[in-house]
């Protein structure tokens, strides 16, 4: 039985789980190349959410899940801390709720020189 | 609503019925909970998301936890409905409708956010239910020589009615999608498209398989021929695996892919 659900759960999450609504804008902006790591990444969505991960990989280091302690509200722009890995390229992931109950999901990625 | 328009033919399956309706009541409790609970997942994108009470607790607040609710509901109504004397069958009925009107609560449609849509839907899985609540006890008495005259009776019966039932059906799902797409440019354009298609498809085979059923192994059923009664159970047998192919392309329709922009 733990098989069949891992297996099915695997499936639905690779599958991209229903990305309803678009990310309008990131900052930084996706593929942006910078010369400082920023203090903080942001999101503007088309329409309120509520996120409920968000990850950073840097280069291949393993993901390591930002702080969203705070956001407990639907919000359509949010502000997170960002924590400085160095140099490099930077991969965010982030899923989330949209008010209807859809998951939603979607990645960015910027580079640090 | 077999028990409800069938009596006459379903009666010597009765407790049958009632056991079979009971297992897959089950099923459907434990469909919904698991359901719920990989939404919770699809949050964290992990399995430790199935149990996590914030996510749970998050997508109770929304339209999920509303639809988990008349699903659950209804169920049970159901299953109480198939234990209670002269009233039981309208009792189900109500608890069937109460767990399909749980479908339009999420997906796609309530995006539309227009109640005519809304009450489209719950025709066209009426209209499915129906289908498909058919197939188990037609299979039943077909494969019984000592019920053969019933069932070729029964089968043709329903197949006068699944005429009316096929025509409702593609209106409303054709209706639907127009509704949803907006235009068919985007059906051979996009991956939800594509799912529709392929969705379609099975359908077309199934009302193949139906008019195969109508036109061939009930007229022979009713001339007394036991091998058409074969004929008709393995058709149904293979019906079951089409409808469980089209529940799959629909569930991948309605909470897997987006729909196109």
């Amino acid at each position: 039985m733990k098989i069949i659900i891992t297996m099915i759960v695997s499936a639905l999450l690779a599958s991209g789980a229903s990305a309803h609504s678009k990310v309008s804008t990131t900052t930084p902006s996706n593929h942006a190349e910078l010369a400082d790591v920023p203090a903080q990444i942001g999101f503007d969505f088309a329409k309120n959410i509520r996120l409920t991960k968000v990850k950073v990989t840097h280069d291949n280091d393993p993901a390591v899940p930002v702080d969203l302690v705070g956001q407990t509200d639907f919000e359509r722009i949010f502000t997170l801390p960002l924590p400085d890995m160095g140099d490099g390229t930077y991969h965010i992931e982030w899923r989330g709720l949209g008010m209807d109950g859809h998951a939603m999901q979607g990645d960015f990625t910027f580079e640090v020189n | 609503m077999i028990r409800l328009i069938f009596w006459d033919y379903v009666k010597c399956l009765d407790a049958r019925l009632r056991r079979f309706s009971l297992g897959l009541a089950g099923v459907a409790v434990t469909a919904a909970i698991i359901g719920f609970l990989l939404r919770g997942a699809a949050l964290t994108g992990d399995i430790a998301g199935m149990v996590d009470r914030e996510m749970l607790g998050l997508l109770w607040g929304t339209s999920v936890g509303e639809a988990f609710t008349y699903r659950l509901a209804g169920i049970i109504v159901i299953s109480i409905g198939l234990y209670l004397p002269v009233i039981g069958a309208w009792v189900s009925l109500a608890g069937g409708l109460i767990a399909l009107w749980s479908f339009t609560q999420i997906g796609h449609i309530p995006d539309q956010e227009q109640t005519g849509i809304r009450l489209l839907l719950l025709l066209h899985l009426l209209g499915v239910s129906f289908w498909v609540g058919i197939l188990a006890p037609l299979r039943w008495l077909a494969r019984d020589p000592e019920y053969l005259a019933v069932a070729a009776n029964f089968g043709d019966k329903f197949g006068v009615m699944a005429s009316g039932i096929v025509a409702v059906l593609v209106l409303a799902g054709g209706l639907m999608a127009w509704l949803i797409l907006g235009t068919l440019s985007l059906i051979f354009t996009t991956a939800y498209g594509l799912a529709l298609v392929g969705k379609v498809t099975l359908v077309a085979l199934l009302l193949g398989l139906a008019a195969a059923n109508k036109l061939r192994f009930i007229p022979a059923m009713q001339a007394g021929n036991q091998k058409a009664a074969a004929h008709l159970a393995r058709s149904i047998e293979l019906e079951i695996t089409v409808i469980t192919a089209v529940l799959v392309a629909t569930a991948t329709l309605t909470s897997v892919l987006a729909l196109p922009m």
